[in-house]
C-alpha cells in the first residue's frame, strides 16, 4: 500500500481561541465562582504565556479593581473592570517561574481584597534581558514592547527589567496600539518565504485575537491606521516579478483592498540602488507614515536610501530625502539641499520614518554601507547608527539636520537592518538599535543578525532601546537579541475593553498566489514523493504550506489537479542570500528545506497535489479541498 | 515559419548578435533549479518571437569575464539589449508576461 506524505489540519488561532473560550466559559456557566474562589485559566488563548483570565460573579453589580503585584510596588500593574455581575478579567504582566500574586477587589472596597497566586513556568524570553537602566518614575507601568528579528520570539519588559509579557506564536514585524486599546501586529502565518505573512492582527495583550486583516500577497514590515480607521498596509507586486513595492490601503471594516498603491508609478526601479540593492528588492519598503497635515504618505526605501513622500490621493511624489549622488536627473527637483550650522549626515539604508506633529521628518538611520557610492562604504566596524530629526522646507527644497542619537557610539550601536524610532514630545524620542551583532573577536559582524547567528555560533546579538529627554538618556534597555522594533506602552489598555469575547474574524483576503504559466515536460512515475524529501502538507482554512527538502538546483514544481484545472507552483531550489533578512524568524537551519504557501483564493473543488522533481512527476497521495 | 532564436553562446560572435536588434541575454547555471525552469519558459517564448529577438544563453559559471563585463551579480539574470545597448534587466525566475514586456 502507497503511504501518502505527511499532513495536517492546522486550525487558525481565532478558531482555536474560540473554541477554548467556549469551553472556558462553559466551565464557568457550572461552577459557583466568586472573587473568593474564582475560575482562573492560564494563558487561554496559546499566546502569551504570562497571561491568564480570572472569571467570577458578585452578587451586587460592581466594578473590580485588580492589581498584578510587582516584585516591588512600582512594578504592579493595576486595572479597574466595568460593573457588572459577571466578570470575565484578563490578568497580564505576569511574572515568569514565580508566584504571582493578584489582589482583586470591588472598586473602592480595598478592606475587601482577596489575594489569588498564579504560578508560572519559565518561559524562553525572561532570561534574554542583559539590563535595564531606568527609573520608575519614568517609566510609571508602561512596558517596552520588543518585535521579533530572529527566532526569539516578542516579550516585553517592565521598568526593573523584568519579563512581563512572552509571545508564544511568532507573531511578527511593527505593533501599534490603537486608540480602542487593541494592538495591532503582523501574523504567524508564513506566506511566502522568507517573512511574508497572511497579514494583521488586531488583538489584546492577553492573547485574543479580534481581527486577521489578510493582506494579498503578503504583509510585511509596517502598516499605518488612516483618520478614518482604515489601514495602509506594506506588500510585494509579486506579478511583476517584484517584492516588497506596493502598499494597499484596507477598509477597516471589511478588510478588503480599497487602493493599490504600486511605488514603480513614481520611483523608476534602478533609479538609486544601496548596498544591499536587488532587482527583486528594489525599494525595500521598510517603513509607512501617513501625515494629515499634508494628506501624503511617506515611504521608506531601505534599497533607494531615500524617504519618499507621495500626494495620498493623485500619488504624486512630493519629495524625496535621500543623499542626491548618483540620482537621475528627473529626480534632483525632488531632493533638499543641505542647510545649517551644526553636523548633517544623509541616512542611508534607513528604517522606521515618521513625521512629527511639527512636521519634521524622523528616521532610524542604519547608516549601513554609509555612502552611495560603492568606492566610499563604510566597513561595519568603522560604522554607526542613529535617530535623526530633519526639517525640511518645501518651497526652498532645504534640509536641516536638528537632532540625532548614536552616531557617538560608533559600531557599538550599528545596526545593518531594522530598528524604528519614536516621538513622544519636542526633545523626547526613543531610538531602538535592535540589530547590533559582533564576531567572536568583538568585530561590528558585516552579516546580518539572522544570517550571522545561523553561519557563525560565537557571534552575539543585541538590543539597545534607548529614551532620551533633550539629550539625557532616560531609558537604555539592553537584551541578548535581536529585535525589529520597540514600542512602549501600558499593558492593560486605559480605554479598551482589554478583553472581548466571542470568535475572532478573518477579514479581506489573501490574494491568488501567482503561478507558473508553463508546463515542465515530465513522466509520470505513478509513485508516492521518496521519503528522502521528508516532504509534508499543513492544511488551512484560507492556505496550505508545502515543506519538503531538495538539493540545490533541482527543478522542482508542485501540481494541484483537479478534474476542472491544472494549477502549477514553482518551488525555488536556489539558495542565494537576500540582501535584506529584517526578520528572520521563519528562517530553516537546514538550507534544503523548501517551503511553499498556496492561497486557496481561486481554488474551486479538490485538487490532487503532485510535485515534479526534474523529470518526474510523483504523487503525494494528499487532496486538498477548497 | 518560425525560425528557433535561442543559442548558447559563442564568445568570437557575441559582440556582433548583440549589436544590432532584440537579444535577451540569460545567464544561467546548470546547478541552478530557477534557470531549468526559465529555460522552459524562454522556450516557449522564442517559439512564439520567433526572429523578433534573438536569445542568448551564457553560462554563469564558465563566463567570468562576461559577468564582470554585464556586472552580473547572479543567476538567473536576464538582459535585454537593443542596437547593442542594455535596455532591461531582470533576476531571478521570472513570469512569461514579466520577460515579454521587456521585449
Amino acid at each position: 500500500m502507497k503511504k501518502n506524505i505527511g499532513y495536517e489540519f492546522k486550525e487558525h488561532l481565532v478558531h482555536k481561541q474560540a473554541k477554548a473560550e467556549a469551553a472556558m466559559l462553559k466551565e464557568f456557566s457550572q461552577g459557583q465562582y466568586t472573587m473568593e474562589a474564582p475560575l482562573i485559566k492560564y494563558n487561554p488563548y496559546f499566546v502569551n504565556d504570562l497571561a491568564a483570565v480570572m472569571l467570577f460573579r458578585t452578587e451586587e453589580e460592581v466594578a473590580i479593581t485588580i492589581r498584578v503585584l510587582g516584585k516591588t510596588k512600582e512594578a504592579d500593574f493595576y486595572h479597574t473592570f466595568p460593573k457588572g455581575k459577571e466578570h470575565i478579567i484578563p490578568i497580564v504582566g505576569l511574572y515568569s517561574d514565580y508566584e504571582n500574586k493578584i489582589e482583586v477587589y470591588p472598586y473602592q472596597k480595598y478592606n475587601q481584597k482577596v489575594v489569588h497566586t498564579i504560578k508560572t513556568p519559565e518561559v524562553a524570553g525572561a532570561k534574554l534581558v542583559e539590563s535595564m537602566d531606568t527609573t520608575p518614575e519614568h517609566m510609571q507601568d508602561n512596558v517596552i514592547f520588543l518585535c521579533p528579528a530572529v527566532n526569539d520570539l516578542a516579550i516585553a519588559v517592565d521598568y526593573a527589567g523584568d519579563v512581563r509579557l512572552n509571545f508564544t506564536v511568532p507573531m511578527v514585524w511593527d505593533v501599534k496600539r490603537m486608540p480602542n486599546g487593541n494592538i495591532l501586529i503582523g501574523s504567524e502565518r508564513l506566506m511566502k518565504m522568507p517573512y511574508f505573512v497572511s497579514g494583521i492582527y488586531e488583538m489584546s495583550p492577553v492573547g485574543k485575537i479580534y481581527k486577521e486583516y489578510r493582506v494579498p500577497r503578503g504583509y510585511h514590515h509596517d502598516q499605518i491606521t488612516l483618520p478614518n480607521g482604515d489601514i495602509v498596509a506594506l506588500n510585494c507586486d509579486l506579478e511583476n516579478g517584484t517584492v516588497e513595492d506596493q502598499a494597499v490601503v484596507i477598509d477597516k471594516d471589511t478588510g478588503h483592498v480599497k487602493r493599490t498603491i504600486t511605488f514603480s508609478n513614481f520611483i523608476k526601479p534602478g533609479s538609486q540602488k544601496s548596498g544591499s540593492w536587488s532587482d527583486e528588492d528594489w525599494f525595500h519598503c521598510n517603513a509607512v507614515w501617513y501625515d494629515v497635515n499634508t494628506n501624503s504618505l511617506t515611504f521608506s526605501g531601505r534599497h533607494i536610501n531615500a524617504m519618499v513622500n507621495i500626494d495620498f490621493d493623485t500619488e504624486k511624489l512630493n519629495w524625496i530625502i535621500s543623499d542626491p549622488e548618483g540620482w537621475p536627473e528627473e529626480y534632483l527637483p525632488y531632493m533638499f539641499k543641505p542647510i545649517g550650522e551644526g553636523d548633517f549626515d544623509w541616512q542611508y539604508e534607513q528604517h522606521s520614518n515618521l513625521i512629527t506633529p511639527l512636521g519634521d521628518v524622523m528616521c532610524f538611520d542604519n547608516h549601513h554601507f554609509g555612502a552611495q557610492n560603492p568606492d566610499k562604504y563604510l566597513a561595519a566596524n568603522d560604522s554607526f547608527s542613529r535617530g535623526v530629526k530633519y526639517r525640511i522646507d518645501t518651497d526652498k527644497m532645504e534640509i536641516e539636520q536638528l537632532w540625532q542619537y548614536g552616531k557617538e557610539r560608533g559600531k557599538d550601536f550599528f545596526s545593518p537592518y531594522i530598528c524604528n524610532v519614536l516621538y513622544y514630545n519636542e526633545g523626547h524620542y526613543l531610538t531602538h538599535s535592535g540589530g547590533v551583532a559582533f564576531d567572536g573577536e568583538g568585530n561590528a559582524s558585516e552579516e546580518l543578525g539572522p544570517f550571522a547567528q545561523i553561519d557563525d555560533p560565537s557571534v552575539t546579538l543585541e538590543s539597545i532601546t534607548v529614551e532620551t529627554i533633550n539629550d539625557e538618556e532616560v531609558l537604555e534597555l539592553k537584551v541578548n537579541s535581536n529585535y525589529y522594533r520597540a514600542n512602549k506602552f501600558t499593558l492593560y489598555s486605559k480605554d479598551g475593553n482589554n478583553l472581548t469575547l466571542g470568535t475572532g474574524q478573518l477579514l479581506g483576503s489573501l490574494g491568488e498566489t501567482p503561478q507558473m504559466d508553463y508546463d515542465i515536460p515530465a513522466e509520470d512515475s505513478g509513485e508516492i514523493l521518496p521519503d528522502k524529501h521528508e516532504a509534508r502538507i499543513t492544511d488551512e482554512v484560507d492556505m496550505f504550506t508545502f515543506e519538503s527538502k531538495f538539493e540545490k538546483g533541482q527543478l522542482v514544481m508542485l501540481l494541484l489537479e483537479s478534474d476542472k484545472e491544472t494549477r502549477r507552483y514553482f518551488i525555488s531550489t536556489s539558495k542565494g542570500k537576500r540582501g535584506a533578512m529584517c526578520t528572520g524568524t521563519f528562517l530553516p537551519d537546514d538550507d534544503r528545506d523548501t517551503r511553499t504557501v498556496i492561497s486557496k483564493e481561486g481554488f474551486d473543488g479538490d485538487y490532487q497535489v503532485k510535485v515534479i522533481v526534474d523529470d518526474k512527476k510523483y504523487d503525494t497521495g494528499i487532496t486538498i479541498r477548497a | 515559419m518560425v525560425i528557433n532564436m535561442i543559442k548558447e553562446l559563442v564568445k568570437e560572435e557575441f559582440n556582433n548578435d548583440l549589436a544590432e536588434g532584440a537579444v535577451l541575454v540569460d545567464f544561467y547555471s546548470k546547478t541552478c533549479g530557477p534557470c531549468k525552469m526559465l529555460a522552459f519558459i524562454l522556450k516557449d517564448i522564442d517559439s512564439k518571437l520567433g526572429d523578433k529577438v534573438k536569445i542568448i544563453k551564457v553560462d554563469f559559471e564558465e563566463n567570468p569575464d562576461l559577468i564582470e563585463k554585464y556586472n552580473v551579480e547572479g543567476y538567473p539574470t536576464l538582459i535585454m539589449f537593443k542596437d547593442g545597448k542594455e535596455v532591461s534587466r531582470k533576476s531571478g525566475l521570472q513570469q512569461k508576461p514579466v520577460i515579454q514586456q521587456n521585449d
